[in-house]
């Protein structure tokens, strides 16, 4: 007998999305679960890990925000190489107010982010109508040449940096600092990419020409949308400067660019989630490999192949797909 | 020459061919007529094999969504599972729905591109063939082809399925966008390159008024189904033809 396989959504994910109609505590659990569950390992991570572990937290915190400021990007069409620039230009930022200024954390941290975010705005404002490769190809040159600026002209502390920055008050401040604004990041922009706001990012993405004949200024939301990304950047640069209380040279480090992608692709983007997926599951998988020493690189980048060729829809499309719907073999009638 | 056995194709729960059957032999023009969404192009994609590409990336998306059943014989030999790769070299050869062309080549260059597989002599044999049957296209190749007309560019389609040299030609929707004159232009060139050629034709159109009176035999598809069939002079006469496609 021919069969093909039927795809379904699950009669609670329809009660839930559609009417919501819940009927039982368990199908409020099938709702709440996947928002309950990424706030309680949040709140909860800091708690359980040793000293070590705390601080690839904070690092895993920092991809994941860049990897979802890297989404947003992407998903208003612009595939972004340079999200070091968001983060040395935040790190600077409040490294400078900080340094020179003697201003506290708790006013350099938000500043640096809105301002951080302005003048990357600010810097790439010029090549908003560039599409694709070319403005990639930008994103990805525009923090080399800031750095060789910092180098050759001696500003900030040139190659030896800024350093005895005010800390934060507590390793554990840091942590739930860092967990709150990335739920808070994670949470607020996948509503907002949900809105019609992001609809009409996306659609950016999609189709900009009906965009624009749509009416709508596309260059004005461009610039939106690289201002929210390059505030989240921003903020984790002007973070970090405070945590390791020091901003040099290597804010501007190709790692920043590189790893949000890595993450963002692993996971699974234009969800954002999966962008934090993707941090969460990469950086503690580096730190591990390190007892392999030199070989630690091969087998992150083996790792990441075999991902990317078995799972190319990303973890988070594969779970989110699993969850909501159910796949069965049906006979095909005739 | 191709023999179509109860196919389906399922696009995930939505059935787009509900077992169809057709044939055409050697030599023919054949028509399939049907309005939106009966299934034409889903039928032009799973004949020339484009659907088992489509199936293999959605399946890279997540899960099987695309699902053929039945058989597609050409020239005795099983396609159903060959690659469309195979299938142009076996001589399938399928013009796409709005006529898609490289933008950023000449006319000319798209020929060659067109042509990967035959050799330059032939290329150019078929060219000047081409030229002949769409006289507008002669003053028209060293343009871009993302400049040409509507018209001109489904004409650039045609021939850059001609350049390839099928045994049996496949157009889907080749009158789409296209003005009355222009239509009759496009028709009439189908016509003689079947005359001249010999190439078998099976084409899909909306479009039955200009379409019926040359086709050798046409089918009616509605929903993924085939509803009617006959030769063009006989489908022209039919009174629901009339009603559906002439708007009389």
């Amino acid at each position: 007998m021919k069969k093909r396989k039927e795809r379904i959504d699950r009669g609670i994910k329809a009660r839930s999305s559609d009417i919501f109609a819940l009927l039982s505590w368990r199908e409020m659990l099938y709702l709440a679960a996947p928002r309950l569950l990424p706030v309680i390992v949040c709140l909860l991570l800091p708690l359980l890990l040793g000293p070590y572990w705390q601080k690839v937290l904070l690092s895993v915190a920092v991809v994941a925000l860049l990897a979802i400021s890297w989404d947003i990007l992407a998903q208003t069409g612009m595939v972004s190489l340079g999200q070091a620039l968001f983060f040395g230009v935040g790190a600077y930022c409040s490294g400078a107010m900080n340094h020179y200024w003697g201003l506290s954390p708790v006013l350099t941290i938000p500043i640096a982010s809105l301002l951080g975010g302005l003048i990357c705005t600010l810097i790439l404002l010029p090549v908003l109508r560039l599409r694709g490769i070319y403005f990639s190809m930008v994103t990805l040159i525009i923090p080399l040449i800031l750095v060789r600026i910092v180098e050759a002209t001696k500003i900030f502390g040139g190659t030896e940096g800024l350093s005895g920055m005010t800390p934060l008050p507590s390793t554990w401040f840091e942590l739930y600092l860092s967990m709150a604004v990335l739920l808070a990041v994670l949470f607020g922009f996948r509503r907002m990419m949900d809105s019609d706001y992001g609809l009409v990012l996306k659609g950016i993405n999609d189709n900009d020409r009906s965009v624009i004949n749509a009416g709508i200024n596309i260059y004005w939301f461009k610039a939106q949308s690289l201002f929210i990304a390059g505030a989240i950047g921003a903020f984790c640069g002007a973070f970090m400067t405070h945590v390791y209380m020091f901003v040099g040279m290597p804010v501007f480090a190709l790692d920043y660019s590189i790893l949000p992608i890595a993450a963002a692709v692993v996971g699974g983007p234009g969800t954002l989630a999966g962008a934090t997926l993707g941090a969460f599951i990469l950086v503690p998988m580096s730190e591990a490999l390190r007892g392999f020493g030199g070989l630690r690189i091969v087998l992150y980048g083996v790792f990441l192949v075999v991902f990317i060729v078995a799972l190319p829809e990303g973890i988070f499309h594969y779970i989110q797909r699993k969850y909501h719907q159910i796949e069965r073999w049906v006979e095909v009638d005739k | 020459m191709l023999e179509i056995e109860n196919l389906m194709v399922f696009f995930e729960n939505a059935l787009a061919l509900n077992g169809l059957s057709l044939g055409v032999r050697t030599g023919e023009i054949v028509g399939v007529i049907g309005s939106n969404s009966a299934g034409k192009t889903t039928l032009m994609n799973t004949i020339s094999g484009l659907i088992i590409d489509m199936r293999i990336k959605e399946k890279r998306k997540g899960g099987e969504r695309i699902t053929i059943y039945g058989n597609i014989t050409y020239d005795g030999e099983d396609i159903t599972e060959t690659p469309p790769s195979d299938r142009v070299k076996q001589g399938i050869v399928l013009s796409r729905e709005r006529h898609p062309v490289f933008p950023e080549s000449s006319v000319v260059e798209n020929f060659k591109i067109a042509g990967y597989l035959r050799s330059k002599s032939e290329i150019q044999e078929t060219m000047d063939f081409v030229f002949t049957l769409f006289p507008p296209l002669t003053k028209l190749k060293t343009r871009k082809a993302g400049f040409l007309s509507g018209g001109e560019q489904q004409m650039l389609a045609i021939g850059m399925a001609l350049v390839v040299r099928p045994k049996l030609l496949l157009l889907d929707e080749p009158l789409l966008g296209l003005s009355p004159m222009m239509q009759k232009a496009v028709v009439d060139a189908i016509v003689s390159l079947n005359r001249e050629t010999n190439i078998t034709v099976l084409l899909s159109e909306q479009f039955a008024r200009p379409v019926l009176p040359v086709v050798d035999r046409a089918y009616v598809v509605e929903n993924g189904m085939l509803t009617l069939s006959g030769t063009g002079a006989e489908l022209m006469d039919n009174p629901e033809i009339k009603a559906a496609y002439f708007g009389v």
